[in-house]
C-alpha cells in the first residue's frame, strides 16, 4: 500500500526520538491533510479515510491526542443496524440543544475515518481549537469499537442493537458482544452508556458497568408481533435466544421484531431493565412519518419523526437519550429530531427526472425484514422494485444470510422487479423459493413496447447495476416511485449511478455539522 | 418439538399449476433449529420444502430441540446445521445422551442425513479445540477435527468441489480442520479449502449420511444434490422404483454456473435429468 510505504519512508529518514511529540503529530497532520487535498483535487474520492490512515501510520496516538483536545468530548455510536441514522439524529438533537457537532463521514467509521475527521479540524501545530460546546459524534463500526473507545475515551457510548451481520468479517454475535463487554470494563466511571433496553444482548452490557447507564425502550403493547407470529417462529432466526449467564432461553411477554422486546430469564430472573426514556403511543402515520411520545424522568414530549419504520423510532429514542445524557432537554432534542431527514441511502428520497427513487439500505436479515415490514404496513407502492445483492468486503463475502431474511413478505407485491448486483443470480434463486418470482416458466424477456400489466410480475436478473438502474427507471412510469433495496456497496453503486446522471451530490460535499442538507 | 408450519403440513406458497397429486409424504427431522442455524441453514430446509411442494410431495418438517427424543422410524430425512461455539457444547451433550441411539439406527437403516459445518463436526469422532478438552462426537464419520489455534486463519470463502460427475458450489467458514480416516470424502476441492486445505478432500459420506462444510446455503444452488437427498428419502420409504419428476432449475443452475465461472472452474458435466440454461 502506497500510504503505508509513504509513512515508513518518512519515519525511516527521521529518528523517532527527535520527532516525538508535537513535531511528529504535526508531520502526521500535514501528510494526512495534503493527501486529502490531492485526492479531492484529482477527483478520485472524498479523501474521507486515507488522510487518517496516513496520519495514524506516522503518529499512532494521533486519535487519542486530538480527541482529548475537544472540549465537549465525544459520543460514540455503534451497533449492527441504525448507526448512521442514529448518529445523524444525535447530531441534530445536540445542535438543537445549542452544541457544535463534529461528525465522521458516512462509511468512514473505522479508526482511519475518525482520524481523518479530527485532523481536518486540527491546526498544523497539532492543536485543536474547540469551544466548551463542541462535541464529536462518531459512528463506529462494531469491529472498530474496542480501539475507538480506548483511544477516544468518549463521554457517552450509545449501542443500538446486535444482530447477525457479515459473519465472515465480524464473527459470531457472541464474539462481538464479548469484545464490547471487555472494552466497556476498561472505561472510566465517568462514561455514560446509552443502551437499548429491548435488545437483551445490548442491555446485558449495562450489568455491572461501573458508570452511569441510561436505557431506552418501547412500551407500546399495540406494536407487539401478532401472537401466532410470536408463538410459531416459522423457523425464524433469532440471534439472542438465551441468557448469557445461565444459558436458559429468555421468555418474552412481548416481541416487537426479531429478538427485540420484553424478556426475562426464567432461571436467574434477569429481565429487561427499566428504561430512562420510554417510547409510548407510537402511531405510524404513513411510510415516512411516525408520531410517538418520549417520556424521560423529568419530562415528556410528543414528536413526529420523518423516517420510515419502527427501527427508526428506536433510533430517535437513542438520540433523545444521548441528548439528555449531555444535559439537553427532551424538548430541545425533539426540535432537532423533528427536523431530521433521511440520510444517504437510509430511506433517502431522490428526484430522478420526473420519477422518484427511494433507497432503503438493508445489509442483514433483520435489516431486510424490517424494511419490508415497514413497506408492507404502510402499503407503500412497491410495484416498481429493484433489489441489489453485492458480496464485497463491506457487504460480507458470504451471502447465505439471504436465506435467513423473510423475502416471502414480498410475494405478490412488485409488478416490475429488477434483481441486480454481483450475486443477483443467488438473490433470484432466493426470490423463487420465497414465491416472489414464479417457480416455473421462462424469465420474462424485457420488451420496452410492452408495459407491465396489472398484477402480473415482470422480472429480470441484471447483475450490472448501471444497466439494471436504466431498466428499472425506464419501466417506472412518470410521476411514479422506484424503490431500491440494496446492500451496502450496492447502495454506494446505485448512488454513484444517480450522481453520474446528475440527480444527487457527492456525499462528501454534504454538511457534517448537522443534517439539514 | 415444533412444526415449522402451524398445521405441520407445509403449504405456504401456492403454485397451483405446479401441484400434482402425489401419494408420497415425507417427514424431515430438523435437529437443533434454535441452536444450529448460523449460516443460512434455513435455506436448506426451504429448498427441501419447496421442491417437495412443487412435486406434490407432502413434506412435514419437525424441529428436534435439546431434550427431544429422535425416534428413527418417524423420520425419512434428517438435517443438522452449524452454530455458535457457545451453543455447540449443549448440543454435543444432547446428541450423545439423548439422540445418539436413534440417530445411529436411522443412519444404519439408510435414512439420508445432511450435516453442515458444526453438525458435520459433531458427527465425526471428536472436535479438538485450540485450548481445552476434546469435544466427543458421534463417530458416524471416521474423521476428526482439530482447531490449529487462533493464529491460523479460518478457512473462509467461496468453494467449488467435484461431486461424482458434477460439481457442488457453496461458501465455507470454519476454524477447525477435519481429517478423514476411512471415511469417504463427499468430493474433491476444485477451488477453496475443504476439509483441511491440505488434502483436497471435502466433506464425508457414510451410508446415506453426508457431512460437509459447504453452506451458502448449500442446496439452493445445488438442486441436483437436493434432489439426490430427496430421492434417497423417497426410495428408502417407498422402494427403489420411485423417480422424481424434473423441475425447471434454470435459475438455480444460473447461480451455480455463475459461481463456477467466478472461481475459474469449468463446467464438469451436466447432471442427468436437470434442465440447464
Amino acid at each position: 500500500m502506497y500510504e503505508s510505504l509513504a509513512g515508513s519512508i518518512l519515519l525511516g529518514y527521521m529518528s523517532n526520538r527527535v520527532l516525538k511529540g508535537r513535531l511528529l503529530r504535526a508531520l502526521a497532520i500535514g501528510a494526512g491533510r495534503v493527501s486529502g487535498q490531492i485526492i479531492r483535487r484529482l477527483g478520485v474520492g472524498g479523501g474521507t479515510t486515507l488522510p487518517g490512515l496516513i496520519a495514524e501510520k506516522i503518529d499512532r496516538t494521533i486519535v487519542a491526542d486530538l480527541a482529548a483536545q475537544v472540549h465537549g468530548g465525544a459520543v460514540i455510536v455503534t451497533g449492527t443496524n441504525g448507526k448512521t441514522t442514529t448518529s445523524g439524529l444525535i447530531a441534530s438533537a445536540l445542535y438543537a440543544g445549542g452544541l457544535e457537532v463534529w461528525r465522521n463521514r458516512e462509511g468512514s467509521n473505522l479508526m482511519r475515518g475518525l482520524a481523518t475527521t479530527l485532523l481536518n479540524r486540527a491546526r498544523w501545530t497539532g492543536d485543536i481549537v474547540s469551544s466548551a460546546r463542541t462535541v464529536c459524534v462518531f459512528e463506529v463500526d462494531e469491529a472498530a469499537f474496542a480501539p475507538a473507545a480506548r483511544e477516544i475515551q468518549p463521554r457517552v457510548i450509545a449501542i443500538t442493537n446486535l444482530f447477525r451481520d457479515q459473519l465472515d468479517r465480524y464473527g459470531e454475535v457472541d464474539t462481538v458482544a464479548e469484545i464490547w463487554r471487555t472494552t466497556l470494563a476498561t472505561l472510566p466511571t465517568t462514561t455514560t452508556l446509552v443502551l437499548n433496553a429491548d435488545d437483551p444482548t445490548v442491555a446485558w452490557l449495562g450489568r455491572g458497568f461501573a458508570g452511569r447507564v441510561l436505557y431506552y425502550g418501547l412500551d407500546d403493547h399495540g406494536l407487539a408481533l401478532p401472537s401466532e407470529e410470536h408463538q410459531d417462529r416459522q423457523g425464524q432466526v433469532i440471534d439472542a435466544r438465551a441468557c448469557p449467564d445461565c444459558g436458559t432461553d429468555y421468555v418474552y411477554s412481548i416481541r416487537f421484531y426479531s429478538h427485540i422486546g420484553h424478556y426475562i430469564c426464567p432461571r436467574c430472573l434477569w429481565q429487561r431493565p427499566e428504561p430512562s426514556v420510554h417510547i409510548t403511543n407510537v402511531q405510524q402515520e404513513d411510510f415516512d412519518h411516525s408520531t410517538f411520545c418520549l417520556t424521560g424522568p423529568a419530562e415528556s414530549t410528543r414528536l413526529t419523526l420523518a423516517l420510515p419504520g419502527l427501527y427508526n423510532v428506536y433510533n430517535a429514542a437513542a438520540a433523545a437519550t444521548v441528548a439528555t445524557a449531555l444535559g439537553i432537554s427532551l424538548a430541545a432534542a425533539r426540535t432537532g429530531i423533528e427536523s431530521f431527514t433521511p440520510v444517504f441511502g437510509r430511506g433517502e428520497c431522490i428526484a430522478a427526472g420526473d420519477r422518484t427513487v427511494r433507497i432503503l439500505l438493508a445489509k442483514n436479515p433483520t435489516g431486510f425484514n424490517e424494511v419490508f415490514r415497514a413497506l408492507k404496513r404502510h402499503r407503500a407502492d412497491i410495484s416498481h422494485l429493484m433489489l441489489v445483492l453485492n458480496d464485497n468486503t463491506a457487504d460480507g463475502h458470504d451471502v447465505s444470510w439471504i436465506w435467513d431474511a423473510e423475502f416471502e413478505q414480498l410475494a405478490g407485491l412488485p409488478e416490475f422487479l429488477v434483481i441486480s448486483g454481483i450475486r443477483a443470480a443467488d438473490l433470484a434463486v432466493r426470490l423463487k423459493y420465497a414465491g416472489v418470482i414464479p417457480s416455473s416458466g421462462q424469465s420474462h424477456e424485457l420488451m420496452a413496447a410492452l408495459p407491465p400489466r396489472q398484477n402480473t410480475l415482470t422480472w429480470t436478473v441484471e447483475p450490472d447495476i448501471s444497466h439494471a438502474l436504466d431498466i428499472a427507471l425506464e419501466h417506472t412510469p412518470p410521476g411514479g416511485a422506484l424503490y431500491i433495496v440494496p446492500t451496502y456497496t450496492g447502495m454506494l453503486a446505485v448512488r454513484g449511478e444517480l450522481e453520474r446522471r446528475g440527480y444527487v451530490r457527492h456525499y462528501w460535499e454534504g454538511s457534517d455539522h448537522h443534517n439539514h442538507a | 418439538m415444533y412444526a415449522i408450519t402451524g398445521k405441520g403440513v407445509t403449504t405456504t406458497t401456492m403454485h397451483e399449476q405446479e401441484r400434482r397429486e402425489s401419494q408420497y409424504t415425507l417427514t424431515l427431522g430438523h435437529l437443533y433449529p434454535d441452536q444450529l442455524n448460523l449460516y443460512g441453514d434455513r435455506g436448506n430446509i426451504i429448498v427441501f420444502r419447496e421442491r417437495c411442494h412443487w412435486r406434490g410431495i407432502q413434506l412435514r418438517v419437525v424441529g428436534l430441540g435439546i431434550g427431544d427424543p429422535l425416534i428413527p422410524d418417524e423420520y425419512d430425512l434428517l438435517f443438522i446445521g452449524g452454530g455458535q461455539d457457545r451453543d455447540q457444547a449443549p448440543v454435543a451433550d444432547d446428541l450423545r445422551e439423548i439422540k445418539a441411539v436413534g440417530l445411529w439406527a436411522a443412519i444404519e437403516d439408510g435414512v439420508p442425513v445432511l450435516a453442515v459445518c458444526g453438525g458435520y463436526q459433531l458427527l465425526a469422532h471428536y472436535y479438538r479445540p485450540a485450548v481445552g478438552p476434546d469435544m466427543p462426537g458421534l463417530g458416524v464419520f471416521d474423521a476428526w477435527t482439530v482447531h490449529p489455534g487462533p493464529k491460523t486463519p479460518r478457512c473462509i470463502g467461496n468453494i467449488a468441489i467435484r461431486w461424482g460427475e458434477t460439481t457442488l458450489v457453496g461458501f465455507e467458514n470454519h476454524g477447525g480442520r477435519t481429517y478423514l480416516g476411512t471415511a469417504r470424502p463427499l468430493g474433491y476441492v476444485l477451488k477453496g479449502h475443504g476439509n483441511n486445505s491440505e488434502d483436497h478432500t471435502e466433506g464425508a459420506v457414510y451410508r446415506n449420511a453426508f457431512g460437509t462444510y459447504m453452506h451458502g446455503s448449500l442446496l439452493p444452488k445445488n438442486p441436483h444434490f437436493a434432489d439426490h437427498l430427496l430421492l434417497l428419502a423417497l426410495r428408502h420409504k417407498y422402494g427403489e422404483d420411485v423417480t422424481l419428476p424434473p423441475l425447471d432449475d434454470a435459475l438455480e443452475w444460473q447461480a451455480h454456473y455463475a459461481m463456477l465461472q467466478r472461481l475459474g472452474v469449468g463446467k464438469v458435466a451436466q447432471p442427468v435429468g436437470s434442465k440447464v440454461q
